[in-house]
């Protein structure tokens, strides 16, 4: 996941997460690439349109 | 490692009268947050019911309180009013516009000067589950910590993995979670001084656009909307709106605010052995209004006065906690799932729907605020409303 540098860290991924594997630390956030399945929600619900999947 | 009673995660409104309740109860409490500054960034448009404040034993303070709430506007699509102000109509509850920076600190401190000892810019790694405990890992600048405790209270927001961690079913699911964004912006214009005013229908779909007045020309201006009924970012709805509303074409805005918010009501499981969720982890929000200021600390009062007891008793089961789940359940449930129903009824509105719904409320002089009496009215117009309120009356 590519984490734009406007990301404000408010944690909104991580709770949508389904797979619960987003660490939001205070100025950074920690994806778990290996077990993610690609659903897309953590994009959709960024309020700000921070997250962007890598190719 | 550092043995305690009672570890909290999470020092917001909710964290921090946990472990005020749990340290007036004489356990010994670490409250833990990630953050360098407790109660910044906000991530909400600070409103909370002076009745509220009164019942959990909070009194006013100015370095604190930005405005009081004189009145409710709400708009349709079409720009037609509803105004509930102090001066015509007997409102429900009195209310406050907060200066979130400032509360959640004093929150802190009340809960420091109740004894608990605050470990800021900590974060939680992980929990393991031991016999009759938890064991908390924590990072602070580099440093490692190993903590153990009786009894864990996890108040770590909407975002938050505690729960989850201990195999407990997060707040909202992802459809429940709206997408919030939101500026503090001066050179607003009011038509009417210190009202909330609330925008409906596709400017916000699943949501809706706020103003809070936080005194002068200063406002909380945001907006929430559901991810999958939204067809952009919340920001680029927030951003159009701005550029239309008459009262905001001027505004400036000097702070951005962002964050997510469990409107799915009160999560099933609050409780296991040695283990408490409180606050917008356990979706104690109100989920009309997304609102979650005093639900979050009732939620946490139950909590910590719980956590006290059970340390006296020195009985950490989860049929011991259970009594959290009954103490948060009587609190919270009349409203939490009252105004779920109202929310889900909101949702199925077209614009179309909240104009008429709108003129018909437009002209009508309420003497008091009464939900029976709106529903009853709302019925008349909207024969769904039967369907989805009815049990109101």
């Amino acid at each position: 996941m590519i984490v734009k540098d406007w990301c404000s860290f408010c944690g909104e991924c991580a709770g949508v997460c389904p797979r619960n594997l987003i660490q939001v630390r205070e100025y950074a956030l920690v994806f778990n690439d290996d077990d993610c399945r690609d659903c897309d929600t953590c994009i959709k619900a960024c309020p700000i349109n921070a997250l962007e999947k890598e190719d | 490692m550092i043995e305690t009673d009672v570890i909290v995660v999470g020092a917001g409104p909710a964290g921090s009268t946990a472990a005020k309740h749990a340290a007036l109860g004489g356990a010994k409490v670490i409250l833990m947050d990630k953050k360098s500054e407790i109660g910044a960034p906000k991530r909400c448009a600070e409103g909370v019911s002076i009745q509220g404040l009164e019942k959990l034993g909070i009194e006013p303070n100015p370095r604190f309180v930005t405005q009081e709430i004189e009145g409710i506007r709400l708009q349709s699509p079409d720009g037609t009013d509803v105004w509930l102000t102090k001066d015509e109509v007997q409102l429900p509850e009195a209310g406050y516009i907060l200066e979130r920076k400032v509360f959640d600190k004093f929150m802190a401190m009340d809960a420091a000067r109740a004894g608990a000892e605050i470990k800021i810019k900590t974060l939680v790694t992980s929990v393991d589950k031991i016999d009759n405990g938890y064991i908390v890992s924590t990072e602070s600048m580099g440093k490692e910590e190993v903590y153990k405790c009786k009894i864990l209270i996890a108040a770590d927001g909407p975002e938050g993995h505690v729960a989850r961690w201990a195999g407990l079913k997060p707040a909202a699911k992802a459809k429940e979670m709206e997408s919030g964004v939101q500026y503090e912006m001066c050179n607003v214009e009011f038509e009417r001084p210190g009202v909330i005013e609330f925008y409906f229908g596709s400017c916000a779909p699943g949501g809706y656009v706020w103003i809070f007045p936080k005194g002068e020309d200063i406002a909380n201006v945001g907006l929430a909307v559901l991810p999958h009924k939204a067809e952009k970012p919340a920001i680029e709805y927030l951003d159009d709106f701005i550029a239309k509303c008459p009262y905001t074409k001027n505004a400036q805005a000097v702070e951005l605010n962002v964050g997510g918010d469990p409107v799915g009501g009160m999560s099933k499981k609050l409780y296991d052995d040695n283990i408490m969720v409180c606050g917008d982890a356990a979706g104690q929000v109100n989920p009309l209004t997304g609102g979650g200021i005093i639900s979050g600390m009732t939620g946490g009062m139950c909590a910590g006065q719980v956590a006290a007891e059970a340390i006296k008793e020195e009985n950490y089961s989860k049929k011991f906690l259970k009594k959290y789940d009954e103490m948060a359940h009587d609190e919270l449930d009349h409203d939490v799932k009252r105004y779920k129903k109202v929310q889900e009824y909101l949702l199925t509105l077209s614009d179309d729907e909240l104009d008429s719904i709108a003129h018909a409320f437009e002209d009508e002089s309420f003497e008091k605020i009464s939900t029976t009496e709106i529903v009853k009215k709302l019925i008349k117009i909207s024969p769904k409303a039967l369907l989805k309120l009815g049990k109101f009356i």
